[in-house]
């Protein structure tokens, strides 16, 4: 027994060194975001910059931008994602050559993601080329602004690149087993198609689904390339600005940057807790089962 | 019948659009002029794709060092998963589910925050612009993902064959390695492909905690890309792509075998 527990103590060292990282990190920006640095001769706790960053136009401008980036791109690609899913189900294209296709975009690093946007979607890209050439627009300025705008729409169509192919893959192998048994079921037992996977394969599904959606808000909330890159100077996304405080060369202005890296944590945190909560209902629900 | 051709639209609306800008991205890479409207360009070139290979940008050596640095942290966040994986599915021991749980932690702290908290520690412990403190950050990003994958396939190998091993006499460590490891293969090979993938596409932790002195392929692309040089960033954004396509595809080729080779023994 002894010698047992010794064992589980050597295999778990690593991991809980690179837990303790996090935690540190987490700590870090708890204490800083409190005023305490005393790095920066900064020793009294204070909930000053909270105060002053919840005050703070532009803060709020930024919040509202990542909040409606995470949002959007998380609901998207969850529905979308969703239906490529079922959509590689019934096809029967669940291995093979499609599967491959979907996971590549998976692998795309962000940074190349915007280059994508901008290669596509600017005044000069190729889909005003193309609305040129049909004749829908005769210059370049008549197409749309997609990036670089403040409702970040650029960066949003680049997250959901990434991200529908990320949800597909995600819920896919649970999304078979169910409608290869209980959706078949359904539908032997009478049901269309369409009603087996609303009422039986997609309530089952759920739990990954919601997984993915949490991981891609958060994900999303606190990403930094994208809106950088293919996101407006005004506003700019609460990641953004919070790097720009950070490294502002005025270390009185180092809590602060760090109360909006404690804003940003907290919602992220107070996201994953909502999903604590909702699975935990969901399997109340469904009897108590995993 | 109708539902079948719509999500065979949608399929193929899916295919599409993951291939075109790719397509796109990898003609920008070599256009020498391609002025509007145009759909193609009118002009091709080589041009800069050779200035980055064989000039002052010395890009063999960038790829290198990034692959490296994606391959040290899949390898040990590899390593990592074995070990947390075994420990959480074979034994059980108070607090078992705790760590099960803190074993998410990564995926609910954004990484630019964790970054940005961690930074002075860093600096501290004089690992800040070192690669050692590099490695640590990206290992911490790869963990959620490396230490699932892994917590799946052992508690699917199980523990019997190992103790068949040790009553016919071999050491644990024997046992372990000659036993359980070729039968968890196909998953530590996609852990190591998850891995690679996270390190090799970080940005914002590589610059904290690189300080810049630590220089990656995604690094050097985004002020590129801020730069508004679409040919180059596309060249550097297509050398990007397709070595991590490559890596990706030659462990996904080595699942494959392992799994063969296990269906036929």
């Amino acid at each position: 027994m002894r010698k047992k527990k010794w064992h589980i103590a050597v295999l778990l060292a690593p991991f809980l060194a690179l837990t303790a990282l996090l935690l540190l990190s987490v700590w870090n920006v708890a204490i800083q975001s409190f005023g305490y640095i005393p790095a920066f001769g900064l020793t009294e706790f204070t909930t000053e910059h909270y105060a002053k960053v919840l005050q703070d136009e532009t803060f709020l401008r930024a919040l509202g931008v990542s909040l409606r980036i995470a949002l959007l791109s998380a609901v998207l690609s969850a529905v979308l994602g969703v239906l490529l899913s079922a959509a590689l189900i019934r096809c029967r294209k669940r291995d093979g050559a499609m599967l491959y296709l979907v996971r590549m975009p998976i692998l795309v690093p962000h940074a190349v993601v915007a280059v994508f946007a901008i290669n596509l979607l600017s005044q000069a890209g190729l889909v005003a080329r193309v609305a040129a050439a049909l004749g829908l627009i005769a210059e370049q300025s008549q197409f749309p602004q997609l990036l670089f705008t403040p409702d970040y729409g650029g960066a949003i169509a680049a997250y959901l690149w990434k991200e529908i192919p990320f949800v597909a893959y995600f819920v896919l192998a649970l999304m078979f087993s169910v409608s290869d048994t209980l959706g078949e079921a359904a539908e032997n037992l009478g049901a269309s198609p369409l009603r087996s996977f609303f009422s039986v394969t997609l309530p089952l599904t759920l739990p990954a689904i919601v997984k993915a959606f949490l991981i891609i808000f958060i994900f999303a909330f606190g990403g930094y390339e994208l809106p950088l890159l293919l996101g407006a100077t005004v506003p700019k996304a609460l990641p953004v600005q919070a790097y720009l405080a950070y490294m502002s060369p005025n270390l009185r202005d180092r809590p602060y940057a760090m109360a909006m890296n404690g804003v940003i944590l907290l919602l992220a945190l107070a996201m994953a807790a909502l999903y604590g909560v909702l699975t935990r209902r969901m399997l109340k629900r469904m009897g108590g089962r995993a | 019948m109708r539902k079948h051709r719509f999500l065979s639209f949608v399929l193929g609306v899916t295919a599409f659009a993951i291939l075109l800008p790719m397509a796109v991205m990898v003609l920008w890479s070599v256009t020498g002029r391609w002025s509007w409207p145009n759909l193609l360009p009118e002009s091709y070139t080589l041009r800069t794709v050779q200035e980055l290979l064989f000039g002052s940008a010395k890009l063999p050596q960038l790829l290198f060092s990034s692959i490296w640095l994606a391959a040290v942290v899949a390898v040990l966040a590899t390593i990592v998963g074995v070990m947390t994986a075994r420990a959480t599915e074979l034994y059980t021991f108070f607090g078992c589910s705790a760590v099960q749980a803190a074993g998410f932690l990564p995926l609910l702290v954004p990484g630019t925050v964790f970054a940005t908290g961690i930074q002075l520690t860093m600096i501290r412990a004089g690992l800040s612009d070192t690669l050692l403190g590099v490695v640590l950050v990206h290992l911490v990003v790869a963990l959620p993902y490396c230490v699932t994958i892994m917590a799946d396939v052992t508690a699917a190998v199980g523990v019997r064959h190992e103790e068949q091993a040790a009553v016919l006499g071999a050491s644990p460590l024997r046992a372990f390695f000659l036993v359980t490891l070729p039968q968890l293969l196909p998953g530590i090979l996609s852990s190591l492909s998850m891995g690679f993938v996270l390190s090799y596409s970080q940005y914002f932790t590589t610059l904290m905690v690189g300080g810049g002195r630590i220089k990656t392929l995604a690094l050097v692309l985004v002020p590129y890309i801020q730069s508004g040089d679409r040919a180059l960033s596309s060249v550097y954004a297509t050398v990007f792509v397709s070595s991590a396509l490559l890596v990706f595809f030659l462990l996904e080729w080595a699942i494959k075998r392992t799994e063969k080779r296990g269906e036929t023994q």
